[in-house]
């Protein structure tokens, strides 16, 4: 996917919200930003196990 | 007593003075309200103040204990609390215009806990609206001024409580923390603020941040009185479902000051960048660690520069799932700055949500590893003092977008983990702002944390150093 196709479908989640030109510019900023984050974080927890917690009851024993 | 000399004392001598009847609660909160009258104007540390209510507990618990039903060490004493905690018929606004009227019906678990303790909430601290940004010039209701300086920032989110403690508005408060909320206005301030492992302190009735990395955190002007504090709200509560099971907290009767032997870690290459002066100071408070026994153990993680990053990720995509109806609804109610951050954690998907906890839980078993060598993680709370409010959102000097060596790094890793923090005086600059020394433990180690920060404390002074404006 292109770039531009990445923050357009990112941005059609925001659907419906009236976003001003300057909330806009920032939120697209920020987006291309976060795409670039997500890799690197992708690429150092590559690997690592998956998080996972108890969702057992506090205190329930076998 | 004269109010300046009441107001002077820190919880630990005023909980004893009203334990003995020595001084009233009534004395210690008329002077508190009247500090807090003064210096108001100057600060803009509080959204609610509550003068009446708080008179009227005072006196009530100046009954009980003349009565001999005295409760415990926070009985008749003033505290504040950060304006994200619900407190029944008050005021509760979370910084925001969108609840500015807002008045809830039942307490905060720790609002009831601190009436239980017959503690006197003399009013509601200012922050950054909803906990989101750490400068606290954020709210709905004006920016919190640091009392070290007016023209700096208190830091934030929690900087009105900060600043009331600072300007000796009552010895304690409470606030929370997602990414550095507690230590770093405590840092900019010149007190002690003190974060638990996380679950230590329930958070039921206060408004969520990002649901995995939110604690409440104390705010005073030693460690002793931080732990009172922390006796008096700690424990489970089944109404919070991070919260740890755990015996009754008794972390002032543990205090001691040994460090005999302790293993202090410190990171250096995350100090690249760090201000000169604060630097020094960080040197000069190893050494005194080192003077009363402990060893200073330099090592490497380099997994924690991905820390700021992973911390920031997690926290933009739960507070997007927080606010997900409010987000649309409110729009034009929240500030800039939290609207346009929770547009971006709305196109956070749910696979990039999980790969960042991947990403999160690789650093926490670096992290597991690193306190097999050490006891604890030592650090400057902040990489500069407290910026000038001219500097807006970036004088922070915060990197979270990049994996580096910088020093957020260090400040975000205790509540992305859920590690005890604290950050303490430990210097003065050469324009006469407060320097931090930032002190993290393993999980569950809040008391390592809280006795070494004792030690340190026990051997130096700048805890007990003030703003100027506190002399008048």
């Amino acid at each position: 996917m292109k770039e531009k196709d990445k923050v357009a479908h990112r941005l059609a989640l925001l659907t419906g919200v009236n976003l001003s030109t300057a909330d806009l510019e920032s939120i697209v900023e920020e987006i291309e930003d976060n795409d670039r984050v997500v890799a690197e974080l992708e690429d150092f927890s590559h690997g690592n196990p998956w998080i996972a917690s108890q969702i057992q009851p506090v205190g329930k024993k076998g | 007593m004269a109010h300046t000399d009441i107001l002077e004392l820190n919880l630990t001598d005023i909980s004893k003075l009203i334990g003995s009847r020595e001084l009233s609660s009534s004395e210690v909160v008329k002077a508190t309200l009247t500090r807090l009258e003064f210096l108001e104007d100057k600060l803009n540390a509080f959204i609610t103040v509550l003068p009446d209510q708080a008179l009227t507990e005072a006196r009530k618990a100046d009954q009980e204990i003349a009565s001999g039903h005295y409760r415990g060490p926070l009985h008749g004493v003033p505290v504040s609390i950060k304006d994200m905690f619900e407190m029944a018929g008050v005021l509760t606004t979370g910084g925001s215009k969108i609840l500015a009227e807002w008045v809830p019906e039942t307490d905060s678990t720790l609002v009831e806990r601190l009436r239980a303790a017959g503690a006197i909430i003399v009013g509601k601290t200012n922050l950054d609206e909803f906990g989101h940004g750490g400068t606290s010039t954020l709210s709905h209701f004006g920016p919190v001024h640091n009392p070290w300086n007016v023209e700096r920032i208190a830091g934030g989110s929690s900087g009105g409580s900060a600043a009331a403690v600072a300007a000796r508005i009552g010895s304690l408060s409470y606030g929370t923390e997602t990414g550095s909320s507690v230590r770093r206005p405590a840092s900019y301030c010149g007190i002690t603020g003190f974060k638990p492992t996380f679950g230590i302190i329930s958070r039921h009735g206060s408004f969520r941040g990002a649901w995995s990395q939110d604690h409440v955190g104390l705010f005073a002007r030693s460690v002793k009185d931080i732990a009172l504090g922390l006796d008096a709200v700690a424990g489970y509560d089944a109404r919070d479902p991070a919260s740890v099971h755990q015996g009754p907290p008794a972390y002032a009767s543990r205090l001691n000051t040994s460090v005999k032997g302790l293993r202090v870690g410190v990171l250096r290459r995350f100090l690249e960048g760090v201000d000169p002066q604060v630097g020094k100071a960080f040197d000069g408070a190893l050494q005194v660690l080192v003077g009363l026994g402990s060893e200073v153990v330099d090592l490497d993680i380099p997994e924690v520069s991905y820390a700021a990053m992973t911390s920031m990720m997690t926290s933009s995509a739960e507070s997007a799932g927080i606010n997900r109806h409010w987000f649309r609804k409110h729009y034009d109610n929240f500030g800039p700055h939290v609207r346009r951050g929770l547009a971006v954690g709305m196109t956070i998907t749910a696979s990039e949500y999980l790969t960042v906890q991947r990403a999160r839980h690789r650093i926490r078993e670096a992290l597991r590893a690193a306190f097999e060598k050490i006891d604890i993680l030592a650090s400057p709370t902040t990489s500069r003092v407290a910026p000038p409010l001219s500097e807006g959102l970036k004088g922070n000097g915060d990197d979270t977008r990049h994996a580096s060596y910088n020093q957020s790094n260090l400040l975000r890793l205790p509540s992305m983990l859920g590690l005890p923090g604290c950050s303490i005086p430990c210097g003065i600059n050469s324009e006469g702002l407060p320097i931090g020394l930032q002190l993290v433990g393993s999980w569950f180690a809040d008391q390592t944390v809280l006795n070494t920060a004792l030690a340190y404390q026990s051997s130096t002074d700048w805890h007990t150093r003030g703003p100027a404006m506190v002399r008048v």
